[in-house]
């Protein structure tokens, strides 16, 4: 269906990888300057260096088809990470191929086949209607007038805008025109889609409308997307594996669910008692997190929870127990604050 | 304006500097006519452009860059021309000038040294531009760039009246390949031999200043950062 090149290698399991990335680095000069007007005329003679390392030494691979997360604080290097893969960025160290091809080499056939979708930043014109635009991509990625007509008009139907394509962008919402861009960038069904915040900004509605577009664009095309997201609602609905930046250095790649299993040092009971237990109490079983009207919950390890829950079940008259896994914000949370100690 | 300065000038005696009134007022309206195509520009914030990050877009799609770049060009002068030919008819009922066509040989060169110069005019814009990659404000080298052109290219008066020795720096750069020696060739002021040295020294600009420019995009395109997220 796709045209490939014929580097696509396997991996282990015989599975083809999509996106290969072996070292990569990206190192940025950035000019320190001093506040106010000395500073600025000091800057005329002499400059202070620094170097950044936005992405420092990143690898991994990824197989056709896959849907993963890039987790990672602001300015750990996710971005820079796409936009390299994207053959915006030239990497300072390093390499990566997309479908076999070298990104940097910017080469039509490569382009064709993928997109770079950044919330908030569009390619649509302004002051034209939307279906000009798409017309225009229409012509630039080649794209055959029947598959046009017919992309087109599933897109439009599944995200509902079929009425607003005559309009000028700039008199559309913030969520209508997030729906066009993305129509623009996967008019010429690309294989790979690099997805940056593509949520940001979008009320809980339009949010889920575009996860479960994107999950029905991965199952039905078989492409593979790179998602960044800091709700992590976006990456718990579409990604089953992530991968963690911190700092331009990757440091965690594998499941979500394997997130909990490996970094959560503590579960949450659930707990409603009867009346007259008190708060030093339980505090003897774990650390209380909340306590009010006999409703508690409390912090225990992971593995004593069902043996503290047994206690506590034999202890008390109890109404109700839940055993819950910490929300994976906060594991990710504890991660990164971790690794700035 | 300068249509009128050289009118007041020409009032006192029939001759200025080898140029008759009738050949001065031509002149004028020759230059600015083929200025205002060749030196305007629609690449004029391309390095706000590039700072800003904007062409991101341009550079994730199968497209060529300067061919867009080229195009929007065309459709700029396309515009200019529009307004101009209007402008123009307007200044000629004014003063009334008798424009004497010449041979059509020479006519046909003075096509081809037009577009000589549109093209050089484009490769210099694309030069200005690339300085975008490493800094926000180009207003500073092109706007002495446009003092200059202001002066050399024949402008506010024929490069010839200048002394000579200014003259033969003003030869060494491009400058003079801009429109004053169209409008030279157009007023048969030039012998056969130099309009065969102003073509070699024409083209030899052209492919230098465009490889420059090449080398230079190629350098900046490795160091573009794409910034704005």
């Amino acid at each position: 269906m796709w045209e490939t090149n014929t580097k696509l290698r396997y991996n282990k399991t015989m599975q083809k990888i999509a996106i290969k990335v072996e070292n990569l680095k990206k190192y940025f000069k950035v000019y320190k300057k001093e506040p106010g007007l000395w500073g600025s005329i000091k800057s005329l003679w002499k400059r202070n260096y620094e170097t950044v390392k936005a992405v420092d030494d990143v690898s991994f691979e990824i197989t056709e088809g896959e849907i993963v997360g890039f987790i990672g604080q602001n300015g750990a290097g996710k971005t820079t990470t796409l936009k390299m893969l994207s053959g915006l960025l030239y990497p300072t160290q390093g390499q990566s191929t997309v479908l076999g091809f070298n990104p940097w080499d910017r080469k039509p056939k490569f382009q064709k086949q993928f997109a770079l979708v950044m919330g908030q930043k569009n390619q649509l014109w302004w002051d034209l209607p939307a279906i000009e635009s798409f017309h225009l991509n229409k012509a630039i990625y080649e794209i055959p007038d029947k598959k046009f007509d017919e992309t087109l008009a599933k897109l439009a139907k599944i995200l509902d805008v079929e009425d607003i394509l005559q309009i000028q962008v700039r008199k559309l919402s913030l969520g209508q025109r997030m729906k066009c861009e993305i129509i623009a960038a996967l008019l010429h069904n690309p294989k790979v889609l690099f997805l940056d915040e593509p949520t940001i900004g979008l009320d809980v509605v339009m949010q889920k409308i575009l996860r479960d577009f994107i999950k029905q664009y991965n199952k039905e095309f078989g492409a593979t997307i790179i998602l960044t997201s800091h709700y992590m609602g976006d990456v718990k609905e579409l990604c089953e594996r992530v991968i963690i930046i911190d700092n331009g250095h990757k440091i965690y790649d594998g499941k979500l669910a394997d997130i909990i299993n490996k970094y959560a040092r503590n579960k949450i009971l659930s707990l409603t008692l009867e009346n007259g237990v008190t708060k030093n109490e339980l505090s003897k079983f774990g650390t209380v997190k909340s306590f009010e009207d006999g409703r508690t919950t409390l912090v225990v390890p992971r593995k004593d929870a069902t043996k503290i829950a047994a206690k506590i079940l034999n202890q008390f008259k109890v109404h109700d127990l839940n055993i819950e896994e910490v929300p994976i914000e906060t594991v990710i949370r504890e991660i990164f604050g971790n690794k700035n100690k | 304006m300068s249509l009128t300065v050289w009118t007041v000038i020409f009032t006192s005696s029939n001759d200025a500097f080898g140029y008759s009134r009738e050949s001065m007022i031509t002149y004028i309206f020759l230059i600015a006519f083929l200025q205002s195509i060749i030196i305007s520009s629609s690449l004029n914030g391309l390095a706000s452009r590039i700072y800003s990050g904007e062409i991101s877009n341009h550079l994730l799609k199968p497209l060529n860059i300067f061919a867009l770049f080229a195009v929007q060009e065309i459709a700029d002068k396309f515009k200019n021309t529009f307004f101009l030919v209007l402008e123009t008819l307007f200044l000629f009922l004014i003063f009334k000038p008798i424009i004497l066509f010449p041979d059509y040989k020479i006519f046909l060169i003075f096509i081809a040294w037009a577009f000589g110069g549109l093209i050089m005019n484009f490769i210099i814009s694309l030069l200005f531009g690339s300085l975008g990659f490493w800094s926000p404000q180009v207003w500073g080298p092109q706007f002495l760039f446009f003092m200059i052109l202001e002066f050399t290219a024949g402008k506010l008066f024929p490069l010839d009246i200048l002394p000579k020795i200014l003259q033969k720096i003003i030869y060494l750069t491009p400058f003079p390949y801009l429109s004053f020696l169209q409008i030279q060739l157009f007023l048969e002021r030039l012998s056969a031999d130099e309009i065969i040295k102003h073509s070699i020294v024409m083209i030899f600009w052209i492919i230098t200043l465009g490889l420059i420019t090449k080398i230079i995009w190629k350098k900046g395109l490795r160091s573009f950062e794409s910034v704005g997220r």
